[in-house]
């Protein structure tokens, strides 16, 4: 599976700490991030609108350094980097912010940039100072088209969850003001509660196929090749937890739906899932439980 | 060089006063033109609002203390009033601090409502006025241009004029941050209080699409329903027709409540839980408190909404610092700009000086020549001319960068003792 390392000269390599041109594209592009960031917590501060739209500009130009970086190693390593931590980060962010633009697309819910970049960019601030020794480690190849599209999938339905997990924290916040009649401040920087409640349900609507798609693949996968995971791939706690979050959010996508259960409630629900599969996600991840031949290796 | 502002307003005056010496839109134009003459040409500008009266002045060589005196007796023959009868009210600035009250007026820092926008068009409205009436000279003109920006800047870069302070807009205000887009939404209207009718009036203002109008008495429901194309409700239809308000007011002198805890839930259920804001103007009050509790209903009563308002007239009043502390800087490069302006005849007397001290050497030379035809004379005075406009190009050029950064006199006063020049009376 594994064809050893290729032939790339890292700068690493070659024996000495110069910057590479990728080095510079992954710096710059978490450099961009957190100043993108800084930009829209400023405009809590002022409310300037502007700010925004520099917020903008600056994911814009952070994404395309990070493509760049991405691009940079494809060529590098002559395969789809997809494996080591630096990358998954990387593309998670890169594949969140198209995602995120796409959701504050009119101009009046682009407030929530304030909720959405400060993780986002904590996220691309850790990758580029605890992960980015794997840039200079060549990727593992990912076995098959089927797992290629199930990663991609994932990575974009994970977006959509957490820009959705993201905007309910956005909602709850403002419902409770409007409720304590708190209206001053940051209340007034933020969009409406139908429009959050919009945004929320566009994520949610657009995210959960894409998550069932992602699982359909896996299992594809796992078809195609039922040495890879073991025989007991669909016991594995990473695909039981899968399984869940896909039926919670079937749940909460239906109820919100047919409209029995929306507003605060839906919001936390939504917020609380997310973070809780993200906790249970990065406990496997650390815990060693992620593998799939899990029951196997009793 | 002398500006001034005299006036009256809210903070010292009455309103039986004030009125007495307002001057009406259309009287504005006349009254600057008397002002203009009896100020000797001064340069004029009248503000006139219902919480002040103001005539700004300027005048190349009349004293500050004579133009003050000139406005406050323009007054009392304008308004037949005798200037006893107002001067214990009377506020007047001089120079810079002129400046500086315009630009709080202007960025409505010494308003009756801190942050009110209405203000600055009062304050374009008679800059117009006096630009219009062409009795603006270069001061007044600099004047307003210059407490535009900073009234702009002060808006822009504060949040002086954030939040609404009246309970109708702060009404409209909460609406709008509950539902995305008001066009489209219903609101039902139960009653037919002052309040009542003022926030339905703004909510059709800002595009609510559908109006029910209830009231105990059909006819009273009919007129409000008319009033803004709505659609009367017999009031014992109001439990079957609340599902269908996204924005419920109520002004009812009914004394208990109308609307229960059951009544919502009903109506959230029918309409999919969907948000209802309830603006409970009543008092007594209509709406059991107990509906606060429930998921989707945001209910204001009267108290609530003038909650808000206080809590928004103490942001734009924490906001008052940074507008003045931009106000100040507005001050100061005015100041600067009105220095370089008064020390320009000195600068010109000065060129003046050093042209007559090259005239007169370039004449006692040319008497000593007297071989040199006409032509060459006039090569040699275009030359010499040359040379001295050539030596002092840049130190002109410092000394107007110095006069707009520094003490402008004490400047003047160096260069001319640098060059051994008289001082200009």
């Amino acid at each position: 599976m594994f064809s050893g390392r290729p032939r790339v000269l890292f700068a690493a390599e070659r024996g000495n700490d110069m910057l590479t041109a990728m080095d510079i594209a992954f710096y710059a592009g978490a450099a961009l991030y957190a100043g993108a960031a800084l930009i829209s917590l400023y405009y809590l501060r002022e409310a300037n609108r502007r700010a925004l739209t520099l917020s903008v500009g600056f994911v814009m130009a952070g994404a395309l350094c990070l493509v760049a970086t991405f691009a940079l190693r494809w060529a590098g390593v002559k395969r789809l980097p997809l494996t080591t931590v630096a990358d998954v980060l990387s593309l998670l962010t890169v594949l969140t912010s198209i995602l995120m633009l796409w959701l504050i697309r009119k101009e009046n819910v682009r407030p929530l940039l304030c909720f959405y970049l400060p993780p986002l960019a904590a996220i691309c601030l850790a990758n580029a100072t605890i992960a980015r020794p794997d840039l200079h480690e060549a990727p593992r190849a990912l076995p098959g088209l089927p797992l290629t599209v199930h990663v991609g999938l994932a990575f974009l339905a994970y977006g959509l969850f957490y820009l959705a997990g993201m905007t309910s924290m956005a909602y709850v916040y403002q419902s409770r003001r409007l409720k304590q009649h708190r209206t001053t401040g940051l209340f007034q920087r933020l969009p409406s509660l139908e429009e959050l409640d919009h945004t929320l349900f566009r994520a949610v609507k657009l995210g959960y196929p894409l998550f069932l798609i992602t699982l359909i693949f896996g299992a594809l996968w796992a078809r195609v090749d039922p040495d890879l995971l073991g025989a007991h791939w669909w016991l594995a706690p990473k695909v039981v937890l899968s399984f869940a979050m896909a039926a919670f959010y079937a749940l909460a996508f239906h109820i919100r739906r047919v409209g029995r259960f929306r507003g605060p409630k839906l919001a936390y629900a939504v917020f609380f899932g997310f973070a809780l599969f993200l906790t249970s996600y990065l406990v496997l991840a650390l815990t060693g439980l992620r593998s799939y031949n899990f029951w196997g290796s009793f | 060089m002398s500006l001034v502002v005299l006036g009256l307003n809210h903070h010292r005056s009455p309103v039986e006063l004030r009125e007495r010496l307002a001057f009406r839109p259309e009287a504005v134009p006349g009254a600057l033109t008397e002002l203009h003459r009896q100020l000797d040409k001064a340069g004029v500008a009248i503000l006139s609002t219902c919480n002040r009266v103001e005539i700004y002045a300027n005048h190349n060589t009349a004293s500050a203390q004579r133009l003050s005196s000139g406005a406050s007796a323009f007054l009392s023959r304008y308004h037949d009033l005798p200037e006893q009868a107002f001067q214990d009210g009377l506020y007047q600035y001089e120079g810079a601090e002129t400046a500086g009250h315009l630009f709080r007026v202007a960025s409505s820092l010494d308003s009756l409502v801190i942050g009110e926008a209405q203000i600055l068009g009062q304050v374009h409205d008679a800059y117009l006025a006096s630009q219009r009436g062409q009795v603006a000279d270069k001061v007044i003109h600099a004047l307003f241009q210059k407490a535009f920006a900073v009234a702009k800047a002060v808006r822009s870069r504060t949040r002086i004029g954030a939040g609404n302070v009246s309970v109708s807009s702060v009404a409209v205000d909460l609406a709008a941050s509950i539902f995305m887009d008001l066009a489209g939404k219903t609101v039902m209207v139960i009653g037919a209080g002052e309040t009542a009718r003022l926030t339905l009036k703004s909510l059709v203002e800002r595009g609510v699409g559908n109006v029910l109008a209830l009231n105990r008495s059909l006819e009273k429901a009919k007129a409000m329903a008319a009033s803004c194309e709505g659609e009367p409700v017999a009031f014992a239809e109001l439990g079957r027709r609340l599902h269908r308000a996204d924005i419920v007011i109520t002004s009812t002198a009914a004394p208990g409540f109308i609307l229960h805890p059951a009544e919502f839930q009903d109506a959230l259920r029918q309409r999919d839980y969907a948000p209802m804001f309830v603006i409970d103007i009543a008092v007594p009050r209509d709406v059991e408190p107990a509906v606060a509790e429930l998921d989707n209903v945001y209910l204001y009563n009267m108290d609530d909404l003038e909650e808000v308002v206080a809590a928004n007239l103490d942001e734009r009043r924490r906001e008052m610092a940074h507008g003045m502390a931009i106000v100040e800087r507005g001050v100061e490069q005015f100041s600067r700009w009105m220095h370089a302006l008064e020390v320009e005849p000195a600068i010109a007397a000065m060129a003046d000086e050093l042209d007559a001290i090259r005239t007169r050497e370039l004449e006692s030379t040319l008497s000593n020549l007297p071989d040199l035809t006409e032509e060459q004379r006039e090569e040699v005075r275009y030359l010499t001319k040359r040379i001295v406009r050539a030596i002092l190009q840049s130190p002109m050029t410092q000394l107007k960068h110095e006069i707009r950064h520094h003490d402008p006199h004490t400047v003047l006063h160096l260069v001319k003792r640098l060059f051994g020049l008289r001082d200009s009376p």
